[in-house]
């Protein structure tokens, strides 16, 4: 029944535009009509040059991709360093966004400017700090060489220039999915006999988990595309350190455009799946949170 | 029983300043104040959400001022309830026995039983999303009640609820204070809350306590013209008073009207008397010396009385009875306040 639809749960037709559009002047319709234009070029644009790689790559290239025993690894390594990096960031993510979001701590704005230092770091400069850090410093060269931990040229190496790289998406998401929590529900746990970590892991962490997984997808996008860093200090060896990203370079660098290609859709593919999927097991909260 | 002592807190440039307030055991107190005036800190306050400048809390006579908000058994029901949006009716309101580790069984029974008593068995496998304002209600108090806390503070509770609705919880909340021995500390700005549920009030003036009573002596005897607004008398009269020698009474005198009161009161007073407690009548019908003559300027029906404002010397408002008002339309009329209506503020200066 209409009557109980509209008294006990949304209203079918509340957030659509059927029936209750109110009446708009011919410059507010030119507003809407240039928002909608802005959305449909920029998806077109998008799925242009998309299809234009699919287009480009035959059958026989796509074979090859699958079939390579380095680009299989490759992707492996892509997936296993960029999902590693993305739970080490959301383990700091967490923390450091709830401190953020919920304390006057001491020296914030250095600390949040220091926080957001990676995000407009170019690539290359990551890179190139790290392995002047664990190369040419007392600190790394003891981490290295007397602590055995080794970065440079290392499968390890990725996960931390990827780190290095992607955390500070992860903490900045993070943060503000914890500053749009309502702080009375904590509040209110805490009367209800909570301790602070239980109404943490109670109440706040489940509110926040859309904007944590947010967090997570950006940190896991931007471990899994990136480049720059990981050519300076991890190289890109076969069957050692190479990731997806490099092979795509390495391939249309020897002229081998069309696996290069199907490689890069093959990322496409995959950043795509995860995405898809992340944010499907999200909106079900099937996290066990 | 729980008792406030001296209460201070402060934040911002706003100050909660030396609140000593006392609720008795199996009481309902009513913290009446205007929007701002700090009555939700003060709540915060007392469940530990807050910690206090100075002063003490005190609990059954143990002082709980520094314990943590868990440890002071003292419910708290914030004013748009806050039931927790990822979890169901009945999550909610097993929220604080899973935190306290009861056992599931004994989760499921209380849970149970709460809400029966409370009337939202079938709300339990609901989502908070869609229930009513009134549902979310009874949900949040279930939620703490549960856990059956010696004190349990209620933020506005009403506020958000439609008219008809408002009367229904009070008269619930009411019946459930009397039914659990629950002392309860009631905040809102509404008169008409308070009178349907409290046994006694305060008022609250900008973190500052003006007066604390039963509703009858804060309505007909407040101590400061504050809480004479805020309890809506709309007479405040300025006056001058003098002390009869060898007597425990004085002379007021309201522009040309003069009048013999008890108690000793010297210099500028201000007299309150509240519109329903100033007689108006005919001519003839009021022959006494102390009635003095007035015409009506405007006068509205508000339903149940009609608010007539009188010309004088002194001008004053009367809410009179819609019979009262009719025999009123013809001849001259008069006005009479009687003494023992009146409330009178001695003036500092």
């Amino acid at each position: 029944m209409p009557a109980q639809s509209s008294k006990f749960g949304p209203h079918p037709h509340r957030d659509t535009n059927h029936g209750n559009a109110p009446n708009r002047a011919l410059g507010d319709r030119l507003f809407v009509a240039a928002c909608g234009a802005a959305v449909v070029l920029f998806v077109a644009f998008i799925v242009t040059l998309i299809v234009a790689d699919a287009l480009y790559v035959d059958a026989r290239a796509v074979a090859e991709v699958l079939r390579s025993r380095h680009i299989r690894h490759a992707l492996w390594m892509s997936v296993w360093t960029s999902c590693t990096t993305t739970a080490l960031a959301l383990l700091f993510a967490v923390p450091i966004g709830y401190v953020l979001s919920r304390y006057r701590v001491f020296g914030r704005t250095f600390v949040d400017a220091v926080i957001d230092l990676p995000i407009v770091f170019p690539p290359l400069v990551a890179g190139l700090t790290l392995l002047v850090f664990f190369s040419q410093t007392s600190p790394g060269r003891w981490i290295q060489e007397d602590l055995g931990v080794e970065f440079i040229f290392q499968p390890k190496g990725i996960v931390l220039c990827q780190f290095l790289v992607a955390a500070s998406y992860a903490i900045r998401s993070v943060r503000t999915a914890f500053d749009d929590v309502d702080r009375r529900f904590e509040n209110v746990a805490l009367t209800l006999g909570c301790t602070q970590w239980q109404s943490f892991r109670r109440v706040t962490l489940p509110l926040a988990i859309n904007g944590i997984i947010a967090g997570g997808i950006l940190t896991w996008a931007r471990a899994f595309g990136l480049f720059g860093p990981l050519m300076i200090f991890v190289g890109s060896f076969r069957g050692r350190t190479e990731v997806l990203s490099t092979t795509v370079f390495l391939e249309q660098s020897v002229g081998n455009l069309e696996v290069a290609l199907a490689g890069a859709l093959l990322m496409i593919a995959v950043a795509l799946a995860a995405i898809v999927a992340i944010r499907l097991v999200g909106r079900r909260g099937q996290l066990g949170l | 029983m729980i008792r406030t002592q001296n209460l201070t807190f402060a934040i911002g440039s706003f100050r909660l300043d030396d609140v000593t307030i006392e609720v008795a055991p199996d009481e309902y107190f009513v913290l009446l104040g205007p929007p701002g005036s700090g009555k939700t800190l003060f709540l915060e306050c007392l469940c530990g959400l807050r910690r206090v400048t100075a002063g003490k809390i005190l609990l059954d006579g143990r002082d709980i001022t520094r314990e943590e908000p868990r440890r002071r058994s003292i419910g708290y029901v914030p004013q748009d309830y806050a039931l927790f949006p990822h979890l169901t009716v009945r999550d909610n309101i097993a929220f604080g026995l899973r935190a306290s580790n009861t056992p599931r069984t004994s989760i499921d029974t209380k849970v149970r039983e709460i809400a029966e008593m409370l009337g939202i068995t079938h709300l339990l496998t609901r989502s908070t999303s869609g229930l009513s304002g009134g549902e979310k209600q009874r949900a949040a108090l279930a939620r703490v009640l549960v856990l059956q806390p010696r004190v349990l503070l209620l933020d506005e509770p009403v506020c958000a609820l439609d008219e008809a609705t408002r009367q229904n919880v009070c008269s619930m909340l009411r019946r459930l204070q009397k039914d659990l021995h629950l002392t309860v500390m009631h905040v809102s700005h509404s008169l008409e809350e308070a009178f349907s549920v409290a046994d006694r009030a305060a008022v609250l003036n900008y973190g500052r306590l003006e007066q604390t009573g039963s509703l009858g002596v804060l309505l007909r005897k407040p101590t400061s013209e504050f809480v004479a607004r805020f309890m809506r008398c709309e007479n405040i009269l300025e006056a001058r008073a003098s002390g009869i020698p060898d007597e425990d009474a004085s002379l007021l005198f309201i522009e040309s009207l003069q009048l013999r009161v008890r108690g000793r009161y010297e210099g500028a007073v201000k007299v309150v008397i509240r519109p329903e407690d100033v007689i108006v009548g005919s001519a003839h019908e009021l022959p006494h010396p102390t009635a003095f003559p007035v015409r009506v300027s405007t006068s509205r029906d508000f339903g149940g009385f009609i608010r007539v404002q009188l010309a004088g010397p002194p001008d004053l408002v009367a809410h009179l009875p819609r019979t009262a008002f009719a025999s009123l339309s013809q001849g001259p009329i008069r006005a009479r306040l009687l003494p023992e209506s009146l409330a009178i503020l001695q003036m500092t200066s």
